[in-house]
């Protein structure tokens, strides 16, 4: 496979990988918030 | 094309607005607060408004357009649309720590501005908020129906209604608080997808090895990632409206008061980062279809993101990339009517019918609610006539260029008067609008003219993005190195380009204006005035007490 392929292949996939992690931070964060509220018997918003 | 049979269609989507509608009733109240309605209490948490914040800006023609410019551009044009409209969130992060250190408790941009001003510059931007969130909510009105029409067997009247009444049942009693909770399954569902549908579309159309068997398909300029013509076409203007779109967006002003104001920094720059991986991956599916040498149905290029999908995915992958666009049109329409809402009850009603004063906050929540009736009403109306939406938005966010160094200026300036303020406003939207629609001939001394604005233009823009990070001596080098150094290229060859063009003028004249009118004026704003001048509009509710919600409040 030719290093220009490669790195297209790189390219047009590292989008929905750095997605998912955002979706991990995201999540983490809201049920770690959503929990807290329920704690503290707060409403979530 | 593949279609969803009818009762596909109805489950999915009494699943989606079903599911949406149910979550909202679970935080609904049934005295709801002015200012929850309007602001959520300004105490979010950094999940909700990150993923609120993410949802908002990513909406269904966003992705259709990324992969617009993938197809038209080559392998930069996703870039060239993501990475921009990404900025446009980080770009504004440091002024809205300023906004909300001298607002903490406001509701909409224009109510400081009312605070800051008066009624005249209050009113131009509240004006402009309108137009800008009338225009989107119709676009994902409009996208709705055209998805619904292209996947199912109801058509394009039918999905418009389905759609917008759908995202008004969720959106109505509970206003904000229902579309930033509603965000996060909405937000969950889009980046899920797009996780899992880009590279699943990628292998299944035969990728990697189509970039060597499909490489013929481009031109030397879509082949080119440093493409000039993509960033031209594309980019240049984005640049231009960064800042203009999020101080011309209720929707980011909205969510910029509602966050806890210590996380204002990791809402942003997780929402600049989830935006652009969103945008840009859906936009790959562009550059994959110019491989492939796959031509869009109709001619139109917005079919390209649903042709690949309906191409290359198995049913129950279709089914999610239906619930990503639905969610995406859907999040970003239910913050469309929570802004609209917000503008008539604090910028009309709260501020220049009854008075900050005299404000009555159950007759606010019930001017929200008619907002979002007839708001949506207009919208659907406006979405049957079908118009360009790309072209719309354009001209907005360029027209918004004219109201971007007043609004920051006047944050920071103790000398911006409501006077500089409203005529460097109508004055660049006066230059601004004969050279966007070409009424005037760019021929000789009006070309050099324009020119020379264009150069200022650029130097304000990259001046104020310096600014926001880096402060007032080093926004100034950053202006000046950026228009001396653009002035060779731009004089005598960027009038020819009239959306760049009247965008970089309206920035100029209002800033030459505002600057000029304010420079030598007496007055000496204090900024501590604005505090006290916006804020709650409710007396202090019991729900909103810990102590007293876990009681039974709620």
């Amino acid at each position: 496979m030719e290093l220009s392929t490669i790195l297209l292949t790189a390219y047009v996939l590292v989008w929905p990988l750095v997605v998912a992690i955002v979706l991990g931070v995201i999540g983490k964060a809201f049920f770690s918030e959503w929990a807290e509220a329920r704690r503290s018997g707060r409403d979530l918003i | 094309m593949e279609q969803f049979s009818i009762p596909l269609v109805v489950l999915l989507l009494i699943v989606f607005y079903g599911g949406t509608f149910w979550i909202s009733l679970r935080i609904s109240k049934k005295q709801e607060n002015a200012d929850g309605y309007m602001t959520a209490g300004n105490n979010i948490g950094f999940g909700i408004s990150a993923a609120s914040m993410t949802a908002t800006w990513i909406w269904a023609s966003s992705m259709y357009a990324s992969a617009t410019s993938g197809y038209t551009y080559g392998i930069s044009g996703p870039i060239h649309y993501g990475l921009w409209g990404a900025l446009m969130i980080l770009f504004i992060y440091p002024f809205g720590k300023r906004i909300r250190t001298v607002a903490p408790k406001a509701h909409t941009l224009a109510e400081v501005m009312h605070a800051r001003h008066g009624a005249s510059s209050q009113l131009l931007l509240a004006g402009s908020n309108v137009v800008g969130s009338l225009i989107s909510l119709m676009s994902n009105f409009l996208a709705g129906g055209l998805l619904i029409a292209l996947l199912s067997p109801f058509n394009f009247v039918q999905g418009v209604f389905i759609v917008a009444l759908g995202v008004l049942l969720y959106s109505l009693w509970s206003g904000f608080r229902a579309s930033v909770l509603t965000d996060f399954v909405q937000v969950a569902a889009m980046l899920g997808a797009v996780a899992i549908i880009v590279p699943f579309i990628f292998f299944a159309a035969g990728f990697p090895a189509a970039f060597e068997t499909g490489a013929g398909n481009l031109t030397a300029h879509q082949s080119n990632f440093f493409s000039s013509e993509a960033f031209l076409q594309q980019g240049a203007p984005y640049i231009a409206a960064v800042l203009a779109y999020a101080i011309g967006n209720q929707t980011i002003a909205q969510r910029l008061f509602a966050v806890r104001e210590d996380l204002i920094k990791p809402t942003f720059i997780t929402a600049t980062v989830g935006y652009g991986a969103m945008v840009i991956g859906v936009g790959m599916l562009g550059v994959l279809a110019l491989y492939l040498g796959i031509e869009p149905l109709d001619g139109d290029t917005n079919n390209i993101v649903p042709q690949m999908a309906s191409s290359y995915l198995p049913i129950i992958l279709l089914v999610l990339f239906f619930v990503m666009i639905i969610g995406a049109l859907s999040s970003t329409a239910d913050s469309d009517l929570a802004a609209l809402s917000s503008i008539v009850m604090a910028d009309i009603y709260g501020q220049n019918i009854a008075g900050k004063e005299n404000a009555n906050p159950r007759t606010m929540l019930l001017i929200g609610r008619i907002t979002m009736v007839l708001a949506t009403a207009a919208a659907i109306a406006l979405a049957s006539l079908q118009l360009d939406i790309l072209d719309l938005l354009v001209f907005v966010g360029a027209l918004w260029g004219a109201l971007v160094f007043p609004v920051i200026a006047s944050f920071y300036w103790d000398k911006v008067t409501n006077a500089a303020f409203t005529t460097s406003v109508v004055l660049a939207l006066a230059a601004f609008i004969p050279i966007r629609f070409a009424w005037i001939s760019m021929d000789g001394v009006t070309g050099i003219i324009v020119d020379l604005l264009n150069v200022v233009g650029i130097g304000v823009v990259l001046g104020l993005m310096a600014f926001g990070f880096f402060g007032r001596r080093v926004a100034l080098g950053v202006g000046g190195v950026a228009a001396l150094a653009s002035a060779p290229f731009v004089i005598g060859f960027l009038h020819d380009y009239a959306t760049l063009s009247g965008s970089l003028v309206a920035y100029a004249v209002s800033t030459i204006v505002c600057f000029a009118m304010s420079v030598n004026s007496r007055s000496e704003f204090d900024f501590a005035l604005i505090r006290q001048r916006t804020g709650d509009f409710d007396e202090a509710d019991p729900d909103d007490d810990p102590v007293l919600s876990a009681k039974g409040g709620n």
